[in-house]
């Protein structure tokens, strides 16, 4: 019965011998093995072929290289067309992420001695940042805040404040203080867009070398809710 | 024994290498990739995508149009869809960052829809055009109620207000607009 | 070749043998009887794409979207049709050169249950809710890890079957078939991270997508596929592979290469373009095996009449079409990956007649041969009919090339061509089931194992 299993070709669709399959699986194996062993053609002598498969290797790999170095702009992550000019391609990005962990880092060097690490702020003495109506909206004012400092009589969230923020902001570059600017308006809450170096070196700009700001002023030129 | 070890590592090792080279390395490169505004101080682009568009998007994949649609223009160099008026300038990465899964696509049986958004005109031709009229018959017709489909469902909706919210032709750190 | 070798030489101890193939038959039997089922249901499914509009009865249903039908009828082909089949298959030809009796067989057939239980749900979900982004990919995200672990079972028995193999003997289709196994289970977990548990950002996830199909495509199908033709080739034959020391640089680059093709399906796309080159680049490195790979397996068949014996002998008549067909889908790709070539295929039909020419011409032909010769001995039962082998030869031949011309070479998606062939494929895979199912089921009932005669 088994004999019969294995001379599967006869239902092969075509005349021909009925022959038993070729190679039995332990001959084929043993064969092939032996060859291995040899790692030559056995009966053909000297043999052409590793020499040129060596020599089509070298020559793909050596190609590879040049195409890889040709055409992929040093890497780039900016660079998506071929044609597109190389300098500015090979600029890379010059275009600021405004990033809230860089913004957190440097909030808790330069703000929280004051507002507190949770932005919750000193009832009192040092108004909170969480929820404030100050933070969000026009990113000017927070801008003109932390560079110019402010100090004055106000009254945040139903507390009285008469206190002296110094002008944290000038020692700062545009880059940090958009980043801090983008992390406390995303934070605790708060949820207004991020903000950009550009805006920041306009502001600076704008506003000159001055005093601290009272918050008189800050509100004329900035009202809240926008 | 020996051998079996080298063959089952050496082919694991085969296999995860290109996934370490391009896929890990892609994203090392776009890990912090987001938004960025067109010109100094404009808004960042891409911009958000209205609730409706987001929920759009689910309709758009459910039915399976990203197997005749893709969404991505090529540079100018590289095939004719910029000259075809398909979009304005090259798409590119930063122009994705938004979307959960990405519709690139990679059969265009229909046009290329990155601009679609762009060149809608009214309502009524984005449901012309979502419901497909083949030989007198609407492939889409089960989006629209009416006895010429002319009532569209909240899914037809939906899906019009992703269509529409399809535009690339803001000016990007990438790809600026000449 | 004399005709003594080809004739009854008592080659092995048959008791032996049957000891080996006796306990396949269980696993065997359900995992090729599902992979017919799901290829016929495939190729109905592909038959309904090609047709320019859907019958009214059924075009005003939101399950006959033609993206539906699309990737259920690719899912069902790849994993469905391609993954059981090889399962069955490869385990087969590994056990027969390992001389591997297998134990534990059921574990093989909960494997495969699993497996089909969860296509079965992802098929049904494609349909039902739609497909997801990413080909192959579009599956509720609960079937992954169902899937991952019932192909643990069902197709990793290759591995235990070299490692478990008695003598220390070595042949290059084991090699393909233990590198194809376990290369889709990593590839399969690794995609799913990238795209669902942890989804990487925007376009890289596209990265990771193609990254994943060629995968599958090279590494697990067409890898188990060249090891089918590394044994058939041979064997049918009789006769050591042409400059066989060369097998094993062919297998590493091969596995080394294709991986690093799959960047080449997205030229001109948003990704970078150190990406895009290193997708050619892989591409045309690939060309190295494919060389190699040709010499083994074609330098063989061109010797001493050897194309004419492939086609008097069933399987390695499927199975030298299939080594032909992938390996010109390889060098395809490799000229398609020129970038300003690329640039006017891209988007096009090309890409299917490439998958085309892969999947079916290729891998699926090699599966077919390997059936004609696996499926008699392991089931004990025999081909019926010599008829419905001619037509299923026939019907897949010409539909294959008619599909093939309509991707390549019409430009229209729905054209005429395409239906007809497409039914000629479904015509040749009803001629092919309903005989591997009359083979399955005419051998000897499980239960009465065959006596070790002789
Ligand atoms: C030395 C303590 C101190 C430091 C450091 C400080 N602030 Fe202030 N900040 C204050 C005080 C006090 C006020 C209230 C000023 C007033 O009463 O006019 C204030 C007010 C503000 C306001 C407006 C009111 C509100 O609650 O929204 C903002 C915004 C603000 N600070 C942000 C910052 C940021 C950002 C930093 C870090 C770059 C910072 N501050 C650092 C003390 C400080
Ligand atoms: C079978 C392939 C196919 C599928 C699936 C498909 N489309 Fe189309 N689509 C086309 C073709 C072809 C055209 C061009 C029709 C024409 O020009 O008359 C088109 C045109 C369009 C257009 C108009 C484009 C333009 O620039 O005017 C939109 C919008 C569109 N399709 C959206 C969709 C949406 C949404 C889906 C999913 C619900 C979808 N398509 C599914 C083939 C398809």
């Amino acid at each position: 019965m088994n004999d019969r299993n294995r001379h599967y070709d006869r239902n092969r669709p075509r005349q021909g011998s009925p022959g038993p399959e070729g190679f039995s699986d332990g001959r084929l194996v043993e064969v092939h093995s032996q060859i291995a062993r040899d790692k030559q053609e056995p009966a053909q002598g000297f043999s052409m072929t590793p020499i040129l498969v060596v020599f089509l290797f070298c020559a793909l790999g050596f190609w590879a290289g040049l195409y890889l170095t040709r055409n992929s702009r040093g890497f780039s992550a900016s660079a998506f067309d071929l044609n597109a000019p190389v300098a500015f391609a090979s600029a890379g990005p010059v275009v600021f992420e405004p990033d809230a962990a860089k913004g957190q880092t440097l909030y808790l060097a330069n703000c929280a001695a004051c507002h507190q690490p949770t932005g919750a702020g000193v009832p009192g003495a040092f108004p909170p940042l969480v929820k404030s109506l100050w933070v969000a909206g026009d990113e000017k004012r927070i801008i003109k805040i932390i560079i110019a400092g402010m100090a004055g009589e106000v009254e945040i969230d139903g507390v009285k404040y008469n206190g002296n923020m110094p002008n944290v902001g000038v020692a700062l570059k545009d880059a940090q203080i958009a980043h801090i600017a983008t992390y406390v308006r995303s934070a605790w809450g708060n949820a207004a867009e991020p903000v950009m170096d550009a805006s920041v070196a306009a502001v600076r700009k704008e506003i000159g070398a001055r005093g601290q700001y009272s918050p008189k002023e800050v509100l004329d030129a900035h009202p809240l809710g926008n | 024994m020996k051998n079996f070890r080298y063959l089952v590592l050496g082919a694991l090792a085969a296999t995860a290498l290109p996934f370490v080279g391009i896929v890990v390395g892609a994203q090392a490169q776009f890990n912090s990739l987001g938004r960025a505004p067109a010109e100094e101080g404009g808004p960042l682009m891409p911009p958000l995508e209205p609730g409706q568009a987001i929920q759009g998007r689910q309709v758009y994949l459910s039915l399976g149009c990203v197997s005749c649609h893709t969404q991505q223009v090529r540079p100018a160099g590289q095939g004719g869809d910029i000259a075809g008026a398909l979009g304005a300038r090259p798409s590119v990465a930063r122009d994705y960052v938004l979307q959960p899964v990405v519709l690139l696509g990679d059969r265009r049986i229909g046009p290329d829809l990155a601009n679609y958004g762009v060149r809608a005109k009214a309502d009524a031709d984005v449901h012309l055009a979502i419901l497909h009229k083949v030989g007198g018959r609407d492939q889409f017709g089960f989006l629209y109620s009416g006895a010429n489909h002319e009532i569209p469902s909240e899914r037809a909706v939906m899906l019009a207000a992703y269509l529409r919210s399809l535009r690339q032709d803001y000016s990007s750190p990438e790809a600026p607009l000449k | 070749m004399t005709q003594e070798q080809r004739s009854g030489r008592p080659d092995e101890d048959r008791s032996r043998l049957s000891r080996i193939d006796a306990p396949l038959r269980a696993p065997f039997l359900l995992l090729f009887g599902s992979a017919a089922l799901w290829l016929m249901l495939s190729s109905a499914l592909s038959l309904l794409t090609t047709l320019k509009a859907l019958p009214a009865g059924i075009g005003s249903y939101e399950w006959f979207a033609h993206g539906r039908l699309e990737a259920a009828a690719r899912n069902a082909f790849v994993y469905g049709w391609a993954g059981n089949a090889l399962f069955a298959i490869n385990l087969w030809l590994l056990a027969q050169l390992g001389r591997f009796e297998i134990r534990n067989g059921w574990m093989a057939s909960v494997g495969g249950l699993f497996w089909n239980l969860a296509l079965t749900w992802c098929t049904g979900s494609v349909i039902v809710s739609g497909p997801g982004a990413y080909a192959l990919l579009d599956f509720p995200v609960g079937a992954g890890p169902v899937l991952a672990a019932s192909f643990a079972l069902a197709g990793l028995w290759p591995v235990v079957a070299y490692a478990k193999r008695p003598t220390g003997h070595n042949f290059a289709a084991q090699w393909f078939v233990v590198g194809a196994s376990v290369t889709f289970l990593l590839a399969f977990l690794l995609a799913q991270a990238a795209v669902f548990w942890a989804p990487a950002s925007g376009v890289v996830q596209a990265v990771a997508h193609s990254w994943y199909v060629r995968t599958v495509h090279l590494l697990w199908l067409g890898g188990s596929a060249l090891g089918l033709g590394y044994y058939f080739v041979s064997k049918v034959l009789a006769r050591p592979l042409h400059a066989y020391y060369l097998a094993s640089v062919a297998f590493w680059t091969y596995f080394l290469f294709a991986g690093w093709t799959a960047p080449a399906s997205l030229i001109g796309s948003p990704v970078p373009l150190w990406i895009q080159s290193i997708g050619v680049v892989g591409s045309m490195m690939l060309l190295v095996p494919v060389l190699l790979i040709g010499l083994n397996l074609l330098g063989a068949l061109s010797r001493d009449g050897g194309w004419f014996r492939a086609w008097n002998s069933t399987s390695l008549r499927f199975i030298s079409i299939g080594i032909v067909s992938l390996l010109a889908s390889l060098a395809i790709a490799a000229w398609a990956s020129d970038r300003s070539v690329n640039a006017g295929l891209r988007f096009t039909s090309f890409a299917e007649g490439q998958n085309l020419l892969l999947l079916y011409a290729g891998v699926t032909f090699c599966v077919f041969g390997a059936a004609y010769a696996a499926l008699p001995r392991v089931s004990g039962g025999r081909w019926p009919s010599a008829a419905a082998i001619h037509v299923h030869f026939w019907a897949s031949t010409l539909g294959a090339a008619g599909a093939a011309f309509a991707a390549f070479a019409h430009p229209s998606a729905h054209g005429f061509i395409s239906a007809v062939s497409a039914a000629l494929l479904l015509i040749g895979h009803l001629a092919f089931a309903s005989t591997a199912f009359a083979a399955l089921l005419s051998g000897v009932p499980a239960g009465e194992s065959q006596p070790a005669h002789d």
